[in-house]
């Protein structure tokens, strides 16, 4: 069950930088990730994550179930990989195969054949840690991201006052979903309703869902009307606002966005020029 | 300079019959209205009317009259204009809340009016000082308790500095000791020199204030308007909840003698010959990681036992029952239920024999049909057709909506909603009935008849019929509900069962009563003081009519 954020105040580097600072960053270190496949490159950039985690200050307790599912996932995600090869194709023909093994049975005339080869394993490899960094600079956001400033991070990234304290309130209502939900799955359970028990098919699936799912939108719709009603009679919308909190760049925070754009121009170009495609030894 | 309504009359868009008649009142400066009404009385489309929300945001309704806000006609103003005159507190902080943080949240209106960072931040100040919030201020709104939301949402209001605060329903979720504090509040205010507006029909609460101007609506009319001694002469004890005294002296001078309203069920000690039905062994609770939450809870729930769980808000009410339906697993000792640990039955298993009524209705009401609302239950649990349809009859009836089987429950009141609620419980024919918060968000009178019907269905008897159940458990934090309705109370403080035992008994003991935070009541006053030690605690109508036949007596 979600019981708020999770953030806390943190005296680390992180922290003290400024949100856009880090938008920045993890936009740059996000779209750098992308351009490759060499392993030796992603090596690199798990290492940066590794290095970004530790200046997040975070411990274990707080954080420890959320990394047991990144990783979980990711595993699993690189173990199809593995066995299948999916998505192979589009960067070898050619295969080395180190082991072969096939199943003692038939399926419609079909014998399942795994086999592992090198360039499966590397590709798989790349996968893995494309996916980590991905997933793991995106679980340090609400550890680290002070909710409070969301929305005059927008309002600086230059979005109009509705629209970025309505971002803001987005923000405000994430905890209260996940509330309203654990509160629907335990009201709907003490009546003898089961998310686990299989039964239909697909439209069946889907009706299932319906005792979660109505309650849930029907309060977020009547909350929403509330609250439109709350901030009309507290005068929103009628002149340009000010925000309590505000931004300013400090020295570190230029530093951050040139790195960032740094990093970003360098991984476009060595990408350009052919560095860092798909590798095998 | 006050706030003077004169001949106001509105119907909403689509509707036919009005929602205020030809209301005229005016409210000064210095002075706390109460106005009290039962649901649907208007109470909240006149605060509407007044903080412009009618006819601004809702639209197309047809409004005539006048509203004088402070001299200024407030059809001519704008919303952001009246927001500096007039402060509204809607109904529920919870859901009026914008801002992640309780300082953005103080601050919010005044970002709005677009004043300077140094004045908001002066403000904030001042106004958590106003109201002996400073602690709060960085915390995250969505961790404060009930309490400490109304007063959050109520600063919010404040630093706008309006001239005049509107307050929809402040106590309805609100424990007696927080509920006190706010109006408290309201009273500083006031003699600050505010004009201070409270709707609410937990009077004798607000009656404590010592109210200048008392006004009482009902169907969209003004009933009464002048003081407070006169809105108790005027109002209908069976509509409203009076204090005591009063009550039972309005019963006594009834020329009828007509018998009392409610006659209280077994004592709790007839149930102990039973075997248990729950049976709660050293209980410890805690959530992941976090502290302990509930403490060696032990009790056994028995046929023919009515408890009332009291308690303030956040003592565990709700984490130690939820163990009673496995939606809570004891984190040491065990729960049995019918003589089987919980431990190893699922939560559909438990819901043969437990029924468990959540709070909110909203959050379980689902279907198109009522009629399908209540089958989803017993059709889980695996009851066959027929049953079901049999039950859906009963399970209407007991909650006194007979012929709605074809409505759709998301367009029934709140009142209903929680009634379908109940009965979609009903259906799955429990042993125990537990209920979590039964009465919010209902007037009195609606209240009242329905716990009359609730508990009257209790049925210790070995011949259970289809429709009654052999024990009841609710959790509130009305002392009077429990006195009025229990044969057992549970108090809970700080996850620690406190006291267990027949109201007469336990609530006599006043140094318990100063553990457990339980404010004492004027029904509680009244019964100890006319009954004699170890008589069965009653209703103050019921008082009147005993009082009455020990004076013939006499």
């Amino acid at each position: 069950m979600i019981t708020g954020w999770q953030y806390k105040p943190r005296a680390t580097l992180l922290q003290r930088l400024d949100p856009r600072a880090r938008l920045a960053f993890y936009f740059c270190f996000l779209f750098s990730v992308f351009m490759f496949w060499d392993v030796r490159v992603l090596a690199g950039f798990l290492a940066l994550t590794i290095v970004v985690i530790r200046c997040a200050g975070l411990s274990w307790r707080e954080t420890g179930r959320a990394w047991l599912l990144v990783l979980g996932f990711t595993s699993f995600y690189g173990l199809v990989t593995l066995f299948t090869g999916q998505v192979g194709r589009q960067f070898y023909q050619t295969e080395h195969v180190i082991a072969s093994w096939q199943a003692p049975l038939t399926l419609f005339g079909w014998q399942p054949v795994i086999s592992i080869s090198t360039e499966r394993i590397y590709l798989a490899l790349s996968q893995f840690a494309r996916v980590v960094d991905i997933a793991a600079m995106t679980v340090l956001i609400p550890y680290t991201f002070d909710p409070a400033l969301y929305g005059i991070t927008f309002r600086r990234l230059g979005l109009p006052d509705k629209l970025a304290f309505a971002l803001d309130l987005t923000m405000r209502f994430v905890p209260s979903l996940g509330r309203d939900f654990a509160m629907t799955m335990d009201a709907q359970k003490a009546r003898g309703y089961e998310l686990e028990r299989r039964e239909g098919g697909l439209l069946g699936q889907v009706r299932k869902l319906a005792p979660l799912l109505v309650p849930v939108i029907i309060h977020s719709i009547i909350n929403g009307e509330e609250i439109t009603d709350a901030m009309d009679l507290r005068a929103f919308g009628t002149r340009p606002r000010t925000w309590l909190r505000d931004l300013r760049f400090a020295p570190r925070d230029y530093a951050v966005v040139a790195l960032s754009f740094t990093m970003l121009a360098v991984s476009a170009g060595a990408s350009l020029l052919g560095y860092g495609r798909f590798w095998t030894p | 300079m006050s706030i003077v309504v004169s001949h106001l009359s509105y119907a909403y868009r689509s509707h036919t019959e009005q929602a205020l008649h030809d209301v005229s009142a005016e409210f000064r400066p210095r002075e706390v209205t109460l106005i009290a009404g039962a649901s649907g009385c208007g109470k909240t489309t006149l605060i509407r009317c007044i903080n412009g929300l009618i006819p601004q945001s809702y639209t197309g309704g047809q409004l005539s009259g006048q509203i004088m806000l402070f001299g200024q006609d407030n059809s001519k103003l704008k919303l952001a204009d009246i927001s500096q005159l007039v402060g509204t507190v809607l109904q529920g902080p919870e859901r009026q809340i914008v801002a992640t943080e309780v300082n953005g949240e103080i601050a919010f209106g005044l970002e709005n009016l677009g004043l300077a960072r140094e004045e908001i931040r002066s403000r904030i100040q001042h106004t958590a000082a106003l109201l002996h919030i400073e602690p709060l201020l960085g915390r995250q709104t969505f961790l404060l308790s009930d309490g400490e939301k109304q007063k959050v949402a109520l600063a919010g209001v404040l630093a706008m500095r309006p001239r005049a605060i509107l307050l929809d329903e402040p106590l309805a979720s609100l424990d007696p000791e927080s509920g006190h504090e706010t109006l408290s509040v309201m009273r500083e205010l006031a003699d600050a020199g505010i004009a201070v507006v409270i709707i609410e029909h937990r009077i004798e609460d607000v009656l404590d204030i010592k109210p200048e101007h008392c006004v009482y609506m009902s169907a969209g009319r003004v009933i009464y308007d002048g003081d407070a001694r006169g809105l108790l002469d005027a109002a209908d004890w069976r509509e409203m909840k009076l204090p005591a005294p009063v009550i039972i002296r309005k019963v006594r001078a009834e020329k009828s003698t007509t018998a009392p309203v409610f006659q209280p069920a077994l004592r709790g000690g007839d149930s102990a010959r039973y075997t248990p039905l729950i049976e709660y062994q050293r209980v410890g609770f805690r959530y992941d990681d976090g502290p302990e939450v509930l403490h060696d809870a032990t009790f056994a729930v028995r046929p023919g036992d009515i408890i009332a769980v009291i308690g303030p808000n956040g003592a565990g009410k709700t984490t130690l029952l939820k163990h009673a339906i496995g939606l809570n697993r004891p984190t040491r000792g065990r729960v049995l239920i019918n003589q089987q640990d919980s431990a190893k039955l699922s939560v559909a298993q438990i819901a043969r024999t437990v029924g468990y009524v959540f709070q909110s209705p909203s959050h379980m009401l689902f279907a198109p049909t009522v009629r399908e609302e209540l089958s989803f239950g017993p059709h889980n649990i695996g009851l066959d057709p027929r049953t079901i349809e049999a039950n859906i009859t009963y399970a209407l009836s007991a909650v006194s909506l007979p012929d709605s089987a074809n409505l759709a429950p998301l367009a029934l009141s709140f009142g209903q909603q929680k009634r379908i609620s109940i009965a979609s419980i009903l259906t799955m024919n429990p042993r125990v009935l537990v209920m979590d918060e039964p009465t919010t968000g209902q007037d009195y009178a609606s209240y009242t008849h329905f716990m009359n019907d609730i508990v009257s269905r209790v049925n210790a008897g070995a011949d259970r019929k289809a429709g009654f159940y052999e024990a009841l458990i609710f959790i509130t934090h009305d002392l009077d509900l429990g006195i009025t309705y229990a044969n057992r109370i549970i108090a809970v403080v700080d996850g620690i069962i406190v006291a267990d035992g027949a109201p007469e008994d336990i609530l006599r003991d006043q140094a318990l009563l100063m553990r457990s935070h339980v404010r004492a009541t004027s029904l509680l006053q009244a019964n100890t003081s006319l009954l004699g030690r170890g008589m069965r605690f009653m209703p103050a109508a019921s008082l009147a009519g005993m009082t009455r036949v020990l004076d013939d007596n006499a």
